[in-house]
């Protein structure tokens, strides 16, 4: 048979999500902590969308940031990673449970500020120019470490609990359809609804307890 | 019930090293026998409302698992060249009481005769280790039941027209169905294959004063905070305990087995959680911790006696590792399945299970359905699929539309494939880390991409929109750690006899994934459980008649 792909795309298969983390050396009660001070600062700078109150990057550090992971997963109809407050989560994790990535950060952080102002031929920093010239500059660097560690941490502090600072109001779940609950009953989805029960198949005859 | 508490100058009929899926049960086992038992458990001891449902927690940042800091390990997949330390373990395993039974997925397939006999059936394979267990599927099959009842298996039985003999049906139906079981089962049966609901190792009803599963959806990589799974932290370790001669001691970092002149196992060498070294005392010892532990420990409890290692007159102590190769494929549909509910698998199919000499290589295996968790789904993204950006987000967006079919398959035994000692790494307590090397077996790879291409066939033939092909690559490592301390008659060949006692050391005992001969068609935490049940009454009856 030729089944219909529409493209054939390389796929890790579900059995490979415990891949992707970095070096990570931490306990529950430095987790606990990180979510504890995150939940606090993300509070602290809820009032607005405006990045405050950071206690590992600096708010120059944060504007840009932000403006970064903003492009990674953009706002519209949908929330993205600004309305989500992902910036929260970034701060956090990069003074707790990623600190050991922080210092490649800063210096990812200023090559990408450095390289972009070469390119461009201005002062004028990569958070304050318009989207397009963002967009084009981010396919540019779009395979370095550290647009690869920006889109990890956005990702994460989008879907990741609340409690670290990120996926505020939930809007990380509300986007992706997940709605957090403890329990469930069936029918869990659309296909599950109408199923007729296990048919056996001829020669076999099931058995119960 | 206060626990028994035991001194560490006493000594106790049994050491078991570890709590998980065969040290839980060697537990309840031996100590039901009367015998006087301490289990030393790495990680803590949590309660049931400790586990939360906390993915960043639990999938990314080493919750309950081994930590690529404190406990590292090198990796390489050519013997020839050095290891390196990765970001991540190439090996993954829970340190917790109950071991990786408390994070694991409950798929519980019972292994067909065919993987015991392998060898025979089919002859040699040239440069691999491929040999037969020294039991039988017959042998072990009152074991596999005794699982299914004691432990908590829901499925039912006779439903899969490749299922081997069975003495009992499942003690509980078989959990809820879900989208991706319905579209799973709707595609093969139009390709005339049989999917059937999975065994699964979960209460789909209250049973034995555990409650029926709540359907929560984050089994793999997570605690169950109702106990619904069947992990040995809510089933075996209680029952030991309750006997009133068992002691599970958490926060117990066994680094050496302790030897004396005569060559016979004194006890164990630990590190309390105040990391002070201490030495509990016993008549015998018995290693539950896991295939890749297992063979450190031996690795690292040398002796001029033992000058390769512990029970390695062989050379084969941590040889012969193997995971489950295994390809797949991704697919979104037309209407949501939202997959993160309900537990991770409820339709599996075993038309693969058995080699196909026509297709000119060897491998076996099965398929199933099921989904990633909301972070792994982001952070595992098509190579194709923008990687930021509207297009990325679109990706995202389709979560709840999305399932897999993913393959479980065979890996050969090579002995080049090892768990061995780093000569320079060392863990957070100074003792020497694991190195691993690992590399697949060329038919590993060529039947993980025929399964890929077969959940392919399925996912079209259940009217998937879009189907993205998964990735077959090398292995870099994994979860299902097999085969490290192979069982066998031949002293020469493996390292214990078909009782799990060690051929060199009397009063040594192991058993877990590291006495697996071959590595089965994936899920092997089932045989890993029949085994230690099996092993548990034999060592009972060993230690009754003074043996050992």
């Amino acid at each position: 048979m030729s089944p219909k792909i529409p493209t054939r795309r390389q796929f890790l298969s579900a059995g490979m999500t415990l891949a992707g983390a970095g070096l990570i050396d931490l306990s529950w009660s430095d987790i606990a902590a990180a979510a504890e001070h995150a939940d606090h600062m993300a509070q602290a700078g809820a009032a607005s969308l405006a990045p405050t109150g950071f206690a590992t990057l600096s708010a120059a550090e944060a504007v840009e940031v932000e403006a970064i992971a903003s492009q990674i997963i953009p706002g519209g109809d949908m929330p993205g990673a600004l309305e989500a407050g992902v910036i929260y989560f970034i701060d956090r994790a990069l003074g707790t449970f990623f600190a050991a990535e922080l210092p490649a950060f800063r210096r990812g952080l200023a090559n990408f500020q450095r390289d972009f102002a070469a390119h461009s031929s201005t002062a004028t920093p990569f958070s304050a120019v318009g989207s397009a010239r963002q967009r084009a500059w981010l396919h540019e660097v779009d395979a370095t470490p550290f647009f690869n560690t920006v889109r990890r941490l956005t990702l994460l502090g989008l879907i990741a609990l609340p409690k670290y600072g990120g996926n505020r109001d939930r809007l990380g779940w509300k986007l992706i359809g997940f709605e957090d609950r403890h329990f469930w009953q069936p029918p869990f989805g659309h296909y599950d609804a109408d199923y007729p029960g296990f048919e056996p198949y001829p020669g076999t005859k099931t058995w119960t307890a | 019930m206060a626990t028994r508490k035991y001194k560490t100058s006493e000594t106790v009929d049994f050491v078991i090293v570890g709590s998980g899926a065969a040290g839980g049960i060697m537990a309840r086992e031996l100590s039901m026998a009367g015998n006087s038992v301490v289990v030393m458990e790495q990680g803590p001891r949590m309660a049931p409302g400790q586990f939360e449902h906390d993915e960043l927690k639990y999938r990314q940042l080493s919750g309950i698992t081994n930590n690529p800091v404190l406990n590292p390990q090198t990796f390489r997949n050519d013997p020839a060249k050095p290891a390196v330390r990765e970001g991540r373990n190439s090996l993954t395993y829970a340190r917790v009481v109950g071991g990786s039974s408390v994070h694991f997925t409950a798929n519980f397939w019972r292994f067909h005769e065919i993987d015991f006999n392998e060898r025979s059936v089919l002859g040699p394979i040239s440069g691999t280790g491929f040999a037969d267990w020294p039991i039988s599927y017959s042998e072990l099959e009152p074991y596999y039941t005794k699982v299914e009842w004691e432990i908590g298996v829901s499925g039912l039985a006779g439903a899969s027209p490749f299922d081997p003999p069975r003495s009992k049906p499942y003690p509980m139906p078989p959990l809820p169905v879900k989208s991706s079981g319905v579209l799973f089962e709707r595609g093969a049966r139009k390709l005339g294959l049989h999917p059937f609901p999975a065994p699964m190792a979960i209460a789909s009803v209250p049973y034995r004063g555990r409650a029926a599963c709540v359907q929560c959806g984050l089994c793999n990589g997570f605690g169950c905070e109702v106990m619904a799974k069947s992990s040995s932290v809510w089933t075996m370790i209680p029952e030991a305990e309750a006997t009133g001669k068992c002691e599970v001691r958490a926060e117990s970092y066994v680094f050496r087995v302790g030897m004396n002149a005569r060559g016979r196992a004194t006890g164990v060498h630990y590190f309390d959680a105040d990391r002070k070294e201490q030495f509990q005392k016993a008549r015998a010892v018995v290693v539950c911790a896991n295939g890749s532990e297992t063979p450190r420990l031996l690795l690292n409890s040398a002796t001029d006696a033992f000058p390769s290692g512990l029970a390695n007159s062989s050379g084969v102590v941590g040889k012969y590792l193997m995971f489950n190769q295994g390809g797949g494929a991704q697919a979104l549909f037309e209407h949501p399945l939202n997959e993160y509910k309900g537990v991770a698998v409820t339709r599996i199919l075993h038309d693969y299970y058995d080699v196909d000499p026509k297709r000119g290589y060897y491998g076996g295996g099965g398929l199933d359905a099921r989904a990633a968790a909301p972070l792994g789904w982001g952070q595992n993204v098509p190579a194709g699929v923008p990687r930021w950006g509207d297009g990325f987000k679109d990706y995202l967006e389709a979560y709840t539309r999305s399932m897999s079919v993913s393959g479980h398959a065979t890996s050969l035994a090579l002995e080049t494939n090892r768990v061995d000692i780093d000569p320079e790494l060392k863990d957070a307590w100074g003792m020497p880390a694991m190195r691993v090397t690992y590399k697949d077996h060329p038919d590993d790879l060529k039947f993980a991409a025929f399964l890929r291409d077969r959940a392919v066939e399925v996912l079209d033939a259940a009217g998937a929109k879009l189907i993205e092909p998964g990735d077959v690559s090398e292995r870099r490592g994994g979860v299902h750690l097999l085969g490290t301390c192979r069982m066998g008659d031949d002293p020469q060949s493996s390292v214990i006899d078909k009782y799990h006692r060690t051929h060199d050391v009397k009063n040594l005992f192991l058993c877990d994934g590291s006495s697996f001969v071959t590595s089965g068609r994936g899920q092997p935490t089932m045989t890993i459980e029949a085994l230690a049940f099996r092993a548990g009454e034999h060592i009972a009856r060993f230690a009754k008649a003074n043996e050992i």
